[in-house]
């Protein structure tokens, strides 16, 4: 009888702290929240830092390539301590998407916020920052009507000045990706090929190198995503500085009938297994609010994600220009294609 | 094939206790564990690579990337084989002005990662930088490939050089040789497997480099990897070529037991220290010129580039490294300890045991010429195979530091085995007799003769494994804790996204906390000799 009734206590007992422990689960209020970050900005932290002051909830980052994420992600399945998961660049986040590795999640402050163009379709995942792909050119050789397409640089005039970093970089991907849904497979090997007869050099190093052997006489033109160039323009270095006196940035593809400026975009998502669930919710919310946005754009020199927004001076000073129209979803989906395209083209 | 051939081709060392064919079982024991937990991640890389289905091979990536590495193998590779044993020679037979100093500040490049040295490299010489000598391409990957990789043949050179007993220079010398022919002639051959065993190493890191590689725009097998896994979503081409280096891994760990087993040169029982042998005036002072420039070239000028970067940034960039700091202490002190573990067994084992334990030594040392990245994949894919079987759960914060402290021994035991074998060969067989007489078994012989009398040698294995952990990138990036971020994870991370100014700082507090070990190494490497107590 003492034996049973002890059982039955302890099974009690058990059931009611089960049941707290559900309660907390469902809680809305984390104490905290975990992140997986492809990006390693300092800006990020004080966006992060800014959200803990708001919310109460402090964010911790394991920040690693994409790539890595993703095999991570994978390999832990429920058992990831991850709730969101942010990484620069559409491609990027198609590839955690197809890996089965989001949620889908929806606020009307996102909805609001996010051009439709950048959102996902099944909205597994939320764009907070737009970046534009550029031209580099030496002012002293180069008038910048010369290089106002993409296509310019693969034409007879920029033989041996042209400079760009390797294939494998996930935004000459995109950027390539979204020539091939713009104007077909045969008009993007015809173009990557075209650019890697231009070459100056084989491709090394990363965006801001390509700036620099610009600047320095090694090549006229030079591909880079925008903020590379306002990260010299603001460096704590001189040389820097003067590397950037020494050359302009066009946004590409502005005339009557062409395609617009090649934006990507950075992104988060809920992970499928996520177990603060609300808390990673608040943060994307968090991270296309007005104050985050002007971090974002003031301390990383990326565009805001809303239209509205009004721009940081250093943007501003860049002027107005249009973007491309095709739906971000094509920058992941033809992502592989493109790399087998710049293979062919024999851009290493 | 190459695991099978070498057994036959290594006879036992001239001075050290012969095996004894009892213990098998110790041995076949030990070399089943050395199998499992070091070569795991590899052979599981090859099981893979051969089970699967033959991918559609992209000829040109295959091609272009064993192009790329044999290239770099025979320029990086032989470049640092040369300084190496330039440097080991000079350090270790003459005297000359700053000989002392430069006898470790020689191993310092050891101490920065291979891509540290070269985004300072192409800070000072690309474009925008101070020097108008760009460094590109294959020519400047090799460049900084053996600036950065012949600490390995000087450090093992001048182990080679400490164990033999300088009587048969001595000799030579009465003999009336000159200074340099007796070298030629008699120092060198008999350092020769040291030289070797370097220059595997160093081809191994050359051939395991992704970073340096991959910053130069050279295609090699270890960048192809990731080219053919990440951009072409090609898995299966990304396991073959995975599998390749894990064979090259192999042939090099067989060339380096070849190169030991000739230690037909090897000292006698006498051993006292080598008197310096006096060399002109003008070839003494054209030995510190020639220390000082390798030594400025390989680590003041990279490294001093990026301290002027450093200074450029604001002082509070330094208050957020303690974290990394602390992280990067405690990775890479569990993960030399775990390594030694593992080192001793394999090591011990290619002692005691017969082919069995020769085979584990070798299995131990399959993982070193792996990149980080596939030595994960293949402890990650394991893991895998595991938790379908019902095995284990799902990757909590517990078994992914596990996991990583496995990758660290299945990659760095190489690195504590071969100082570890080394020393416990110096226990000769009229002690290991004795105590068999006394009547201990082999694990207490291994307890009370073997450990005490190799300590220095089981020392300067830890400390090894220690620097190359705390350099480790990949495996750790994939598989750390999370909220742990280390030095080189905080180095890379800016550098890669062309921050190289607020890189610098975390790539100099690296560089110098592997300073230490250097430091106490290359101060423990005269005790390894032979005759040593």
């Amino acid at each position: 009888m003492s034996h049973l009734t002890r059982r039955a206590a302890l099974s009690g007992a058990a059931a009611f702290a089960l049941a707290a422990c559900d309660r907390q689960a469902a809680s809305p209020v984390a104490t905290h929240i975990n992140l997986y970050s492809a990006r390693h900005y300092d800006a990020d932290r004080a966006v992060y830092d800014a959200f803990t002051a708001q919310s109460g909830i402090e964010v911790r980052v394991l920040a690693a390539p994409a790539d890595q994420l993703i095999e991570r992600l994978t390999l832990e399945g429920d058992q990831t301590e991850a709730d969101l998961v942010v990484t620069a660049d559409a491609g990027n986040l198609w590839r955690i998407q197809q890996a089965g590795l989001l949620q889908r999640s929806t606020t009307p402050a996102l909805e609001a916020a996010c051009p439709a163009r950048l959102k996902d379709d099944d909205r597994m995942w939320w764009p907070f920052t737009r970046r534009a792909r550029v031209i580099i050119y030496r002012k002293d050789a180069v008038d910048p009507a010369e290089v106002a397409s993409f296509d310019a640089l693969a034409a007879p005039r920029f033989r041996g000045q042209v400079v760009a970093r390797t294939s494998t970089n996930v935004y000459n991907l995109s950027m390539l990706a979204a020539r091939i849904e713009r104007a077909g497979a045969d008009n993007a090997r015809a173009w990557a090929r075209g650019v890697r007869e231009n070459f100056a050099r084989d491709p090394q190093g990363g965006d801001i190198d390509q700036i620099r052997a610009v600047a320095a006489g090694e090549a006229q033109v030079a591909i880079s995503n925008h903020y590379y160039y306002l990260r010299l323009v603001q460096s704590d270095d001189p040389a820097d500085r003067a590397v950037a006196e020494k050359v302009g940035l066009v946004f590409t593809d502005q005339g009557e009938g062409q395609p617009g400026a090649h934006v990507n975009i950075s992104g988060a998502g809920v992970t499928l297994h996520a177990k603060r669930r609300d808390a990673a919710v608040a943060l994307l919310d968090f991270l296309v609010s007005t104050p985050a946005q002007q971090v974002f754009a003031g301390d990383n020199s990326e565009f805001p994600i809303s239209d509205g927004t009004t721009l940081a001076p250093l943007l501003q000073g860049l002027g107005p220009f249009r973007e491309e129209t095709i739906p971000i979803s094509a920058l992941g989906r033809r992502q592989v294609e493109a790399a087998r395209l710049f293979e062919d083209a024999g851009w290493r | 094939m190459a695991i099978e051939a070498s057994p036959a081709s290594l006879p036992a060392p001239t001075q050290a206790a012969r095996p004894h064919r009892t213990a098998a079982p110790w041995g076949a024991i030990a070399a089943a564990c050395a199998v499992l937990v070091c070569a795991g991640p590899a052979l599981a890389v090859l099981a893979m690579a051969l089970s699967a289905p033959p991918a559609a091979q992209d000829a040109a990536l295959m091609r272009d990337s064993v192009l790329g590495t044999a290239l770099l193998l025979a320029i990086g590779g032989g470049g640092a084989t040369l300084l190496g044993v330039a440097c080991a020679t000079l350090v270790s037979v003459f005297a000359f002005p700053g000989r002392g100093f430069f006898a470790w500040a020689l191993a310092a490049p050891l101490a920065a990662p291979i891509y540290v040295l070269a985004y300072g490299y192409s800070a000072l010489t690309w474009a925008g930088g101070p020097l108008d000598w760009p460094l590109r391409g294959v020519a400047g990957a090799a460049f900084v490939y053996a600036l950065g990789c012949y600490p390995y043949v000087y450090l093992a050179t001048r182990a080679a050089f400490a164990a033999q007993s300088m009587c048969a220079l001595e000799a030579a010398r009465t003999l009336g040789a000159t200074p340099i022919s007796a070298i030629l002639r008699a120092a060198l051959p008999a350092a020769y497997p040291g030289v070797v065993a370097g220059a595997a190493l160093a081809g191994m890191e050359i051939v395991a480099d992704y970073g340096a590689a991959q910053h130069f725009g050279v295609t090699t097998i270890t960048t192809g990897v990731f080219r053919a896994r990440f951009a072409q979503d090609a898995p299966l081409l990304a396991l073959q070529l995975a599998a390749l280096l894990v064979l090259g891994a192999a042939f090099l760990m067989w060339i380096e037991r070849r190169a030991r087993g000739r230690r037909g040169y090897a000292a006698g029982p006498r051993w006292r220290p080598a008197a310096l042998a006096d060399a002109p005036r003008w070839f003494q002072i054209a030995a510190t010129i020639f220390c000082a420039a390798v030594v400025a070239l390989a680590f003041a000028l990279p490294l001093g580039w990026l301290a002027r970067l450093a200074s450029l940034r604001p002082l509070s960039d330094v208050d957020g490294l303690a974290a990394p700091l602390f992280a990067s202490l405690a990775l890479a002190g569990a993960g030399a300890l775990a390594t030694l573990a593992f080192a001793a067994v394999a090591a011990s084992a290619a002692r005691h045991g017969d082919g069995w334990g020769r085979a584990a030594f070798l299995a131990a040392g399959l993982g070193y010429a792996a990149p980080g990245a596939v030595i994960a994949l293949g402890a990650m894919s394991l893991y895998a195979v595991a938790r379908e079987a019902g095995l284990v759960g799902g990757l909590s914060a517990g078994l992914g530091a596990a996991l990583l402290i496995w990758a660290y021994v299945a990659r760095f035991t190489a690195v504590g085995a071969q100082p570890l074998e080394a020393g416990l060969a110096r226990v000769s067989r009229n002690v290991a007799g004795a105590a068999r007489t006394l009547g201990a078994s082999p694990l207490q012989r291994f307890w009370r003769v073997d450990l005490p009398i190799a300590a220095p040698a089981a020392a300067a294995g830890a400390l090894m494994a220690f620097i190359e952990i705390l350099k480790e990138l990949p495996a750790t990036l994939i598989l750390r804790p999370a909220n742990v971020e280390t030095l080189a994870i905080r180095a890379y991370a800016y550098a890669s996204d062309e921050r190289l100014t607020q890189a610098a700082a975390p790539a100099l507090l690296l560089t110098a906390a592997g300073l230490v070990p250097i430091l106490l190494f290359t101060r423990a490497l005269p005790r390894l000799r032979a005759g040593a107590r």
